[in-house]
């Protein structure tokens, strides 16, 4: 027996002895009951869809799915590829880029890109158009840095009543990272935008199985050549500092920031100047809202076609509290500290609340880190159940335009623009 | 006159091959036959405001079309573009609203499917996936 060997041995009786003397101890100190086998407890599947009421849970109730470049995330479907982030990868400010959220709209999505091959192409109304490889774009123009949230415009569609078709998202269809990436205004520059020109088009490498010049062949949208989001817009080739995972847009994707994510094209590869307006079916017919306050409407009106729509733009003022998040029990008289973000597409949050009461009374949060104005921020309070029972939380946040969460509901056909005051139970048991 | 002819098929390749460089190796749209859901989220436990914590383990799912006369053409036709998880993923609809998915594919989308086809498909969600008649 070597010395090792020995040595190890002796580890292992002290060990063994330790186990048994802690295991007794704890025992005479306990009792038996705490220690014992409980009942199991009864578990069943989440149910595989929700309705005709709304989604009652936080996310959209999909199996767990493993994605290439991706963590398990909640699938939404499967070809083309949807998939929502779970609640937790909302603890902090920056959205890991495996858990990041994924919407496309066609099937035909890359698998492979060469980059020996792939140009990013500026071309239309002109006066040089260009094809730009990676490293042009990394060399040759000075990187930006920005945060910003991308949410899906249908993020929260499974809130609404009566419910409506398409992605039946949770809160998951949203994340944020910072972006790094070369400006979109200087490309534009230097291909020189001919004077007439009325928007900018942007195409990415995403194609579908329908007929040329409908929506399900190419998926394109647009942007005003005058709308002032185009200066804040970075081609971005870096994603909280990592190259994009391929479904989320390697090798580039805009960056349209305080803008809802139908903008941010993925793997962009053609910027086309238009000089008439863009009439295909994704600005024409979808991605609209009505134009009304909050977009909202209802379905008679919307039957009667008496709702006139304008295309989607800016995220309304959100906040959540994503911990705890009512999967497990808080000991009465525990003090803890509620965890949550806010964002807003009209610029800073500069004041999150949280109620107890069902809105009656509202206590401030700390607002964490500034990250920018599109950025998430975090928030915290501290919080103390004071009783056992069942407590709700609600929080709601304000914007530096003095945007405030309402606490009515929204309605429109194409699911958009939810932005409800959030509440969550919080079920809190005895401590002895 | 031969020039000219010469020139444009000369540019006429030129525009070809920077087309073929562009796409030279841009692979797309592979997908693969998977099991559903190896790693499915569980339902809350049912949680009392007592003196037991208890956690769940993650049970699996499995999302497929309810048999049905019909089910065979959605599988068909309205698998081209989208997989049939586009039908169960969403809430119980009005049977008009059914309808008008449908035609949406035809008509916005140009799915371009047989009008016979077409009804025999609506009439197969309007007999499983709504609010009166879809089971779990």
């Amino acid at each position: 027996m070597s010395v090792a060997d020995r040595s190890f041995s002796r580890r292992g009786i002290f060990k063994a002895l330790g186990v048994m003397t802690g295991g007794i101890t704890l025992g005479r100190w306990l009792g038996s009951s705490a220690v014992a086998a409980q009942e199991p407890v009864q578990t069943k599947a989440i149910e595989t869809f929700t309705g005709p009421s709304a989604n009652p849970h936080w996310n959209s109730v999909g199996p767990y799915v493993a994605e290439p470049q991706k963590v398990p995330l909640i699938l939404l479907t499967d070809r083309p590829v949807q998939l929502e982030t779970p609640r937790h990868y909302f603890r902090t400010a920056f959205t890991p880029n495996e858990a990041f959220y994924v919407r496309w709209h066609l099937e035909g999505i890359p698998n492979t890109v060469d980059l020996k091959d792939w140009k990013l192409q500026i071309e239309g109304n002109v006066n040089n158009p260009l094809a730009l490889s990676l490293p042009e774009l990394m060399q040759k123009f000075k990187p930006v840095s920005l945060a910003a949230v991308n949410q899906c415009s249908g993020n929260s569609r499974s809130r609404l009543q009566p419910r409506v078709p398409g992605g039946q998202w949770g809160n998951g269809a949203m994340g944020n990272a910072m972006w790094t990436g070369v400006r979109l205004r200087e490309l534009l520059e230097v291909a020189g935008v001919k004077s007439g020109s009325l928007q900018v088009q942007f195409q990415g490498l995403e194609t579908g199985q329908g007929p040329k010049g409908l929506g399900s062949n190419l998926f394109l949208k647009s942007l005003d050549v005058g709308n002032p989001v185009l200066d804040e817009c970075i081609v971005a080739y870096l994603m909280n500092g990592e190259p994009l995972p391929m479904l989320n847009g390697f090798p580039v994707r805009l960056v349209v920031p305080g803008y809802f994510a139908t903008y941010w094209t993925k793997s962009l590869t053609w910027i086309r100047v238009l000089n008439s307006p863009d009439e295909n079916f994704w600005m024409k017919t979808a991605y609209r809202i009505p134009d009304t306050p909050r977009g909202n409407t209802n379905p008679e009106d919307m039957k009667a076609g008496r709702v006139k729509t304008v295309p989607i733009e800016r995220l309304p003022v959100r906040s959540f509290l994503i911990w705890p998040d009512g999967t497990s029990k808080i000991p009465a008289g525990m003090n803890i500290r509620l965890q949550g973000i806010a964002f807003s597409g009209f610029g800073r949050v500069n004041r999150v609340e949280v109620s107890e009461d069902g809105g009656k009374t509202w206590l401030p949060a700390e607002l964490g880190e500034d990250h920018g104005p599109y950025s998430f921020r975090t928030w915290g309070m501290s919080w103390t159940a004071k009783s056992q029972g069942r407590h709700t939380l609600a929080v709601r946040a304000t914007d530096e335009k003095g945007s405030v969460q309402p606490d009515e509901p929204v309605w429109n056909a194409g699911g958009y623009l939810w932005n409800m005051i959030e509440r969550q139970e919080i079920v809190v048991g005895k401590a002895s | 006159m031969k020039k000219r002819v010469l020139a444009i098929f000369l540019v006429m390749c030129g525009l070809m091959m920077v087309v073929a460089v562009v796409f030279a190796d841009l692979k797309k749209g592979y997908y693969r036959p998977a099991e559903l859901g190896s790693l499915r989220q569980t339902a809350l436990i049912e949680l009392s405001p007592d003196s037991k914590y208890q956690v769940s383990a993650y049970p699996v799912p499995g999302a497929d079309l309810v048999p049905g006369d019909g089910r065979q053409e959605v599988q068909t036709y309205c698998n081209t573009c989208h997989s049939p998880i586009y039908v169960t993923m969403q809430p119980p609809l009005p049977a008009a609203t059914w309808e008008a998915e449908v035609n949406k594919m035809n008509k916005a989308y140009g799915a371009a499917i047989p009008e016979d086809t077409t009804q025999k498909i609506v009439r197969y969600l309007q007999a499983h996936y709504t609010v009166e008649n879809r089971t779990p």
